[in-house]
């Protein structure tokens, strides 16, 4: 019994940990001053950013495009990556494997560096097209470490009947392994998507004129102090990021069926 | 089905990037320095289409421009950063006659721009000062220079720029030397007189002073106007006496360049007469209420500043110190550990 009532102090104390900034961020997103002190509950911070904050919302955009067509891109590349270093045995497996896994572990900032390096030594003009090839590298390692541990829970049986059933390599693919992987593509995608819209000191050296993402914007705009017009925007990110958790559950038991 | 929606998105973005190919301009700007209704204006009355980006510090645009990050064609660099730039060849030179709106600039401060002083290269856009912002709620009977930092009875309440240049350069000026003095004497007196400040002041700051200042935390900055009025209420103001040092002050003169190798000078040279237009750049000074160094603009602008230019008359605008910094840097180190 005491060990019990320990462990839910220790839960309750990280989750107030967690949720305690958040709480102050949407109190304070409502407050009609601008500095920190209370004067009073207002809502023209979201008028201010509904109405008034064009530049705030095309940035918003541009970190949506990347992050979602970067996911998209990354995962399929991902999960084939991930079936082919799963199933095929070829010559320096181990070693590729190894290769695929690096990025994960290599600071940022080299990424971004050897990246900015490519493209200006290649004449590529930056823009929102290396914003997106750069998210989608740094991506494909996660999506691939994400289905390769669902693919080592997988149950090779049913590959081996639909072979029986007389289903081709392709058809195989199509029909039984990419569904019974749903779960884990889901979450790659996921994962894909919130990474690439967290992303700063990567984007910040691939980026060019006139493709500032979120989090570049918002760091522009530290010399007058981030306003609350960004604590506004920020209620209405965690309202969608905890309304997309939910929906989660469904969306995967309505992909596997 | 999801590899075809990706190719679809994919080839959105190239779409989407390929769009602007009428005539158009990139700027690279401070974020918030120029109000946005300019823009629109230009836009509309040029046809000319402008992209922004944004930066916060003079560093990171440079670091930027200079990892290869080509493609702007007007960045506007404080003018210690445009005298680097302009050695290392990397402007444009102007055709003033393209911009015959300089004619109204006033030559009292732009003339302190004294290694472009036909600006052929650089164009003033906004000057203003650093100061001291005092709480007078709390603070009453200071004097109005740097002396301030001596009083020990408001200690902890106050913070510096963690800005070696600002300081340094102020505590230089406050002794009586030069603003880029080598002279060994003269680097040990400021640095002694920073570290007597520094016992008194609560810390070093250079990005929250305005916020500390609004909540009553900190009674006494050394920093920018700007800063200040953006983060307090309006009821602070009757409290907030912001005072540009009568000796060892320090100002800034935020420039207009155009980068080498811009694709759209045409449009650069229109930009650049734009915003010296007195009509359109008196609305620059009313949003930053800083002083008008376009003359014409002064006379007919509404808001008035804390500050006048003659006010910046007796600050030194801080330049590109060359090699003299590391000698300015070790000195400033010394006072930071001490």
């Amino acid at each position: 019994m005491k060990k019990n009532k320990f462990s839910l102090s220790i839960f309750l104390l990280t989750m107030i940990f967690f949720y305690l900034p958040l709480v102050f961020l949407i109190v304070s997103s409502f407050n009609q001053g601008r500095s920190q002190v209370w004067t009073g509950f207002s809502t023209i911070w979201y008028q201010e950013l509904f109405y008034n904050s064009t530049r705030l919302w095309q940035a918003f955009r541009y970190s949506i495009i990347i992050a979602i067509s970067s996911a998209f891109l990354s995962t399929s590349i991902g999960t084939l990556g991930a079936i082919a270093i799963h199933w095929y045995n070829f010559k320096h497996k181990k070693y590729l494997q190894i290769i695929s896994y690096l990025p994960l572990v290599l600071p940022d900032i080299i990424m971004g560096v050897s990246l900015l390096i490519l493209f200006t030594s290649t004449k590529f003009s930056l823009g929102l097209t290396t914003i997106f090839l750069a998210h989608t590298t740094f991506n494909i390692p996660f999506v691939l470490l994400i289905i390769l541990s669902r693919l080592h829970e997988f149950d090779y049986s049913i590959v081996e009947a639909s072979y029986d059933l007389g289903a081709d390599e392709f058809q195989t693919l199509k029909k039984v392994i990419i569904p019974s992987l749903m779960p884990g593509i889901i979450s790659g995608f996921l994962m894909a998507v919130t990474l690439s819209l967290d992303d700063f000191v990567i984007t910040f050296f691939v980026s060019g004129p006139g493709s500032s993402t979120l989090p570049i914007h918002i760091y522009s705009m530290i010399k007058f102090g981030v306003g609350p017009v960004i604590n506004a925007l920020s209620v209405i990110l965690i309202a969608g990021t905890v309304a997309l958790a939910v929906s989660t559950k469904k969306i995967q038991k309505y992909m596997i069926n | 089905m999801k590899k075809i929606m990706a190719l679809l998105v994919m080839v959105l973005i190239l779409a989407s990037c390929g769009k602007n190919r009428g005539e158009s301009l990139y700027l690279f700007n401070w974020s918030d320095y120029l109000p946005e209704e300019i823009l629109k204006d230009f836009e509309a009355e040029t046809g000319i289409k402008v992209i922004a980006d944004y930066y916060s510090s003079n560093e990171e645009m440079y670091a930027k421009i200079k990892a290869g990050s080509s493609g702007y064609d007007i960045v506007f660099p404080s003018t210690d950063f445009a005298e680097i730039m302009m050695k290392q060849e990397m402007l444009e030179k102007i055709d003033l006659s393209k911009v015959p709106n300089i004619k109204y600039l006033d030559e009292r401060i732009a003339s302190k721009i004294d290694f472009d002083l036909k600006h052929e290269y650089v164009i003033p856009y906004s000057v203003g000062a650093t100061g001291i912002a005092v709480n007078t709620k709390f603070v009453k009977d200071y004097p109005h220079d740097f002396s301030i930092f001596d009083r020990s009875d408001i200690k902890g309440r106050m913070t510096l720029l963690y800005d070696m240049r600002e300081v340094f350069t102020s505590a230089l000026v406050h002794n009586g030397f030069a603003p880029n003095s080598t002279n060994e004497n003269d680097l040990i007196i400021a640095r002694d007189t920073i570290i007597n400040w520094k016992s008194n002041i609560l810390k070093f700051d250079a990005e929250s002073f305005g916020r500390g200042f609004a909540n009553e935390e900190y009674w006494v900055v050394h920093g920018y106007y700007e800063n200040i009025v953006s983060q307090i209420e309006d009821d602070m103001y009757e409290h907030l006496d912001f005072f540009i040092p009568e000796v060892g002050g320090t100002m800034y003169i935020d420039s207009m360049v155009i980068m080498k190798g811009s694709k759209n000078m045409e449009s650069a040279h229109t930009f650049l007469n734009y915003i010296h237009r007195p009509d359109v750049y008196v609305k620059i000074i009313d949003y930053l209420e800083v002083p008008s160094i376009n003359k014409e603009a002064e006379l007919i602008r509404e808001v008035e500043p804390v500050y006048t230019i003659e006010d910046l008359e007796r600050t030194v605008l801080l330049k590109d110190l060359g090699n003299t910094i590391d000698l300015h840097n070790k000195y400033w180190n010394e006072a930071l550990t001490r």
